[in-house]
């Protein structure tokens, strides 16, 4: 009854705004919107205005936007049946930074966990393709299940970074304002997300303060809000070790692996299709991010839709590390447009200082082509925040493209229709915050699901600490004459802007996740990550891959496939 | 702790230059070299035209610069190769260097550190190349790596965004070694490059030049496909509607070197806005005593002839800063006016050798005859009459200020007129 | 009249070339290079070309080389395809002649790097 009403206010609303040719209807918790829209604009606001606060309840878009050709997934030109007839408990879709988050915690069991992605590499989508930011929580309301997650897992980072050995820094967060007046309301604010949001390390500093701790900050800011607890970390880098430690405990990884469609009979997921083969598993965990939908769809449980959010953020030299040591942001009270990120500036795990991101609608949710624009945009905003900012400074820039329900809120559950399924799904911003407090619940969900089939038993072996490459640079003297005297390529520097040795690359060549390509090098261990960009090593790393694998030239990638760097050799050979 | 008199990082035409005249001054020199050979990118310019001006002979890079290794060889430099320097600090007049190498940290210490570092290569991130990140863009110097040191080809039809000399070597080169060049494209409504490049690399093979244009946008996901074309306006922005895509599979960049600093920047060094190198007196002295610099990564150059020019000067004031002077002494600024792009010099020392001193400058715009004049105390003390004054070609002109009467308050300004009867 | 570039030297002169009945005359040429550059480039024009010959070496892959001489322009891709042919199986010195009088052009194909020589990390 409540339900019809509902959806009678929502038909009344859309049809007001766009007409006749868009429809709601609700079902169950499902609210889909069906009919035609002249643009996909038009489209996301249409779905986001169906959006209801009732819990459970989520939009699914069957809107078709006039002249809009959404593209398919993109799929890995390899077809064979490594995986065929494979029977894993658990299947992971999705190598980022939730399936890789979820595989490790699993690994704390006995079970067989499979991990497939469709990329080259782990996190190639939104977990390589972000910020690195680990949020103090302070931007998000009561009741969300990001805020749920954000505190707890902030928490966890530090022990985590530690055993998983991946560089973390809590480097605080300010946010900076210029408008005196609005001190009061934000003082109610960081006083509501301190006491009732549990956000504890809330506080509200004076200007004089924050110019002391930043001082090439605006010096218009009047006062800021500071989390302490806010922190930077690598973002593939975290992704790659808990995929790593998830091999290292028993999980497999399968790279090159695109799920192409589900044989779903009785509400049960009894097979999954791939280019690698037809998989069995027990129970399916969707972490596809973008994808999180079609999986969804393949699944039959489609319940929420993902509408691509992309945001561009540009890394400048090192050199001007020392600009801003935080992370900081300005903050402005009025035409704060809804969803619209204006990005902050942020000194990465690496000392890099990155910019960004904004946010642009996509409806290509692998679109991740870089725009002038968004640069221009991001750069206007930031100079507010620290006058001194230059896009001469600028190193390279990167798209991400962010897998947001209408929601705007995480999808964390069971399947509704489908049994051996658990989706985690539109996980956005600041999913790589929450994922390791995401991945135990998820592992639960998971284990408990699992015992109702077998018997299911801590893994005694597993060991949650996984050894990193050895950041040569970072050694002291003699912990670094230590390494070269046992290795001399320890002494052997390749990439001369990061001072990467030859060492640390065959170090990659060997990880427990291989990734044999000139990106997945650069992902492990940076070289190419400089100033130079690759100008200087990138032919020395192809060498070196083509060494160690003892393949020709031609045969190393850039990363995926089809990415060839060499046609073959010189003097018309052919 | 090994101590030296001069070390020279960097062993490509500069550095070997450096070091062997200093070791002629009977200084104690070591060079310290971060690739396993000796040479610098002169191993991969194997096109010929080198060392005109010194040997009066068309030589490859590798002749060019194997024959001052011998040189240097016989003089018996101490030095290190595949040796990383991590690490300058200066101490009590001297500098101490941490560099890397197989056989584990090395310690040195010295008088004077002279810069060799060269330069390296604008990338398309710097020139706002937006679009997908494919193989298939690669720089002009690492297409030469792939094709001169390991012989592989990184290009079957290629596209070239800037007309740099080596962007125009490349065009030809990649050509003889069978790839199709489609164009060579320009930014500026002028070519970059010397202008026998622009005849005997892309003239000569039938290469298209497009002036006031540019690549805004490259495609593809595993591989280059194509890259967009635009003109571009007088402030070089990209015209809307006059995009064009051209298929492609590689995309190759010479857009402009930038002289490597970073190690002069953590010495505290001042760089110069305009050469990206350390403002340095005519010893080749930067702001900072005892540190020298010279070729590429003083300024760029377009002759080694040049660069091997500066090392020698530098050498040979390092090693006398280090033997008798000790002291940088008085001097004055050598101010260019905006008719010169840059000016190197840019400070004249008073006290040790105005006699003969080099001076390398371009000029902004390209004229068919030009004046330098230069100006002591708002005297005329010297005129020279140019033509063809190209900003891609870089001029040297010897001068004695010693005839000047110069003091420490003289101001000297060095401009270039339009006009005057040519030569 | 005909207006060339000299590629003699990088001053890179601008030529203006009259052919007349009574010959060829030049202007513009700074040095009398200039004026042998022009009449040739009318008559027979002349090029170098430096290019690299693979070896059998897998740490030295390719050794540079270029042409001891000019050699006519139309005979350029002919020659490369000689170059190409070449595939170095001993250790060559810099000057090192690898095809003499290359397509009877009077002019040889030389090694222009003692690359496969020379050691490495000697003192």
């Amino acid at each position: 009854m409540d339900t019809e009403i509902l959806e009678k206010k929502l038909n009344r609303k859309l049809k007001k705004q766009f007409g006749e040719t868009v429809n709601v209807t609700i079902e169950g918790k499902i609210i889909r919107v069906s009919g035609h829209l002249p643009d996909w604009d038009t489209v996301v606001k249409a779905c986001s205005m169906c959006v209801t606060k009732r819990p459970g309840f989520h939009v699914v878009n069957d809107l078709v936007a006039e002249g809009v050709h959404i593209p398919p997934m993109r799929i890995p030109p390899i077809e064979d049946k490594a995986l065929d007839g494979k029977e894993p408990d658990v299947l992971i879709i999705g190598g980022g930074i939730s399936g890789c988050s979820i595989a490790r915690e699993l690994t704390r069991w006995k079970l067989d966990v499979l991990l497939v992605d469709k990329e080259a590499d782990l996190a190639l989508q939104a977990s390589g393709r972000n910020d690195g930011e680990v949020h103090p929580g302070v931007d998000l309301g009561r009741g969300t299940l990001k805020q749920k997650y954000v505190v707890r897992g902030n928490r966890m980072f530090g022990k985590l970074c530690e055993e998983l050995d991946v560089p973390f820094r809590r480097c605080g967060q300010y946010v900076g304002f210029t408008d005196k007046s609005a001190y009061s309301f934000i003082r109610m604010y960081a006083w509501q997300r301190r006491y009732i949001c549990k956000v504890t390390d809330t506080r509200l500093i004076s200007g004089d303060d924050l110019h002391r701790r930043e001082p090439n900050l605006n010096p218009d800011f009047k006062f800021a809000l500071y989390n302490p607890s806010a922190g930077c970390v690598c973002p593939y880098g975290l992704t790659i070790a808990y995929g790593e430690n998830a091999v290292q405990n028993g999980a497999t990884v399968s790279l090159n692996t695109a799920v192409l469609g589900m044989e779903v009979i009785d509400g049960t997921i009894r097979s999954v299709q791939t280019n690698r083969g037809t998989i069995y598993p027990r129970l399916v965990i969707n972490a596809a991010g973008v994808f999180a939908e079609d999986v969804a769809a393949m699944a039959g449980d489609r319940f929420f839709s993902i509408h691509p959010r992309k945001g561009t953020n540009s890394i400048l030299d090192k050199k001007t590390g020392s600009l801003v040591k935080s992370i900081s942001s300005i903050k402005k009270l009025k035409n704060n447009a809804a969803h619209t990120k204006g990005g902050g500036i942020l000194h990465t795990a690496h000392h890099n200082l990155l910019v960004g991101p904004n946010a642009v609608e996509t409806y290509e949710k692998e679109n991740f082509a870089t725009e002038q624009s968004s640069i221009d945009a991001v750069f206007e905003k930031q100079k507010l925040t620290a006058k001194n900012l230059s896009e001469r400074d600028i190193i390279t820039y990167f798209t991400g493209v962010r897998p947001a329900t209408f929601e705007e809120d995480f999808v964390i559950e069971k399947g509704r229709k489908t049994r051996n399924l658990i989706h985690c799904a539109g996980i956005q911003s600041p999913g790589l915050t929450t994922a390791p407090a995401v991945a135990i619940d998820i592992a639960k969900m998971a284990v408990n699901e699992l015992k109702k089939q077998k018997e299911v038993s801590r893994n005694k072996n597993f060991n949650p600490r996984r050894k990193g490459i050895p950041q040569v640079r970072n050694l002291s003297e003699e912990e670094r004459n230590r390494l070269i005297h046992e290795n001399p390529d320890y002494g052997v520097i390749i990439c001369r802007c990061e001072e990467i040795s030859k060492g640390e690359i065959l170090d990659a060549l060997k990880s427990p996740i291989p990734v044999t390509t000139v990106d997945g090098v650069k992902k492990r261990v940076r070289p190419g990550m400089g100033r130079c960009q690759g100008g200087f090593c990138m032919p020395l790393v192809t060498k070196i891959i083509s060494e160690d694998l003892q393949v020709p030239i031609e045969q190393v990638k850039k990363s995926g496939e089809d990415s060839v760097i060499s046609f073959g050799k010189t003097k018309g050979v052919r | 702790m090994p101590d030296y008199d001069v070390l020279v990082i960097g062993g490509g035409p500069a550095g070997l230059s450096a070091a062997i005249s200093a070791k002629k001054e009977g200084s104690r020199v070591l060079l310290l070299e971060r690739e396993e050979r000796l040479g610098g990118i002169l191993k991969q310019c194997i096109h010929d035209g080198f060392g005109l001006l010194r040997f009066g002979e068309k030589l490859s890079g590798p002749e060019y610069v194997e024959r001052f290794e011998e040189e240097f060889h016989e003089l018996h430099i101490e030095y290190e190769v595949l040796t990383f320097v991590t690490d300058i600090r200066k101490q009590e007049g001297v500098f101490l260097i941490t560099a890397v190498n197989q056989k584990g940290v090395q310690n040195y210490q010295t008088r004077t550190i002279i810069l060799a570092t060269g330069c390296r290569e604008r990338t398309a991130k710097q020139v706002s190349i937006h679009g997908t990140r494919p193989a298939g863009v690669f720089t002009a110097g690492t297409a030469q790596h792939f094709v001169n040191l390991l012989g592989e080809m990184p290009a079957k039809k290629c596209v070239i965004l800037g007309s740099g000399d080596i962007g125009l070597i490349m065009a030809r080169r990649l050509t003889l070694e069978g790839a199709k060049v489609e164009g060579v494209y320009e930014v500026k409504p002028e070519p970059s490059g010397l202008t026998r490049n622009l005849v005997q690399c892309l003239e000569d093979y039938g290469i298209p030049l497009y002036l006031s244009h540019t690549v805004t946008r490259v495609f593809g996901v595993g591989r280059l496909t194509a890259v967009e074309i635009a003109k571009v306006d007088d402030a070089m922005r990209p015209i809307p509607g006059t995009e064009r895509k051209v298929e492609c599979d590689t995309l190759i960049l010479s857009v402009g070197l930038i002289p490597e600093n970073e190690m002069a920047e953590s010495l505290g060094v001042s760089l110069d806005a305009h050469t990206k190198g350390p403002v340095c007196d005519n010893l080749f002295m930067t702001d900072v005593d005892g540190v020298f610099s010279c070729g590429n990564a003083l300024h760029v150059n377009d002759l080694v002839d040049y660069v091997s020019e500066s090392g020698e000067l530098a050498g040979k004031a390092a090693a006398g800063f280090q033997k008798t002077w000790r002291t940088r002494g008085r001097s004055v600024p050598l101010d260019a006016d905006a008719s010169l792009q840059y000016l190197v010099p840019q400070r004249l020392n008073l006290d040790y050798g105005t006699d003969k001193v080099v001076l390398y400058f371009r000029n902004k715009e390209t004229l068919p005859q030009g004046i330098l004049h230069i100006e002591a105390d708002g005297k005329t003390v010297f005129e020279k009459k140019y033509r063809n004054l190209k900003p891609p070609e870089m001029e040297r002109l010897e001068m004695d200020f010693g005839k000047f009467h110069l003091n420490g308050a003289s101001k000297i300004r060095v401009s270039i007129r339009k006009g005057g009867d040519a030569k | 009249m005909r207006e060339l570039t000299c590629i003699t030297c990088p001053n890179g002169c601008l030529l203006q070339v009259d052919e007349t009945e009574g010959g060829i005359r030049v202007t513009g040429n700074a040095c009398p290079r200039g004026e042998t550059f022009a009449i040739a480039e009318l008559t027979h024009p002349m090029r170098t070309i430096c290019s690299t010959a693979r070896t059998t070496y897998p740490e030295t892959p390719v050794v540079p080389v270029r042409v001891s001489g000019e050699i006519p322009k139309e005979r350029i891709f002919d020659v490369m395809k000689e170059i190409n042919n070449i595939v170095l199986d001993r250790r060559v010195k810099r000057g090192d002649v690898l095809i003499p009088d290359v397509l009877g052009l009077g002019v040889d194909v030389i090694v222009t790097s003692d690359i496969l020589t020379r050691k490495l990390c000697c003192h």
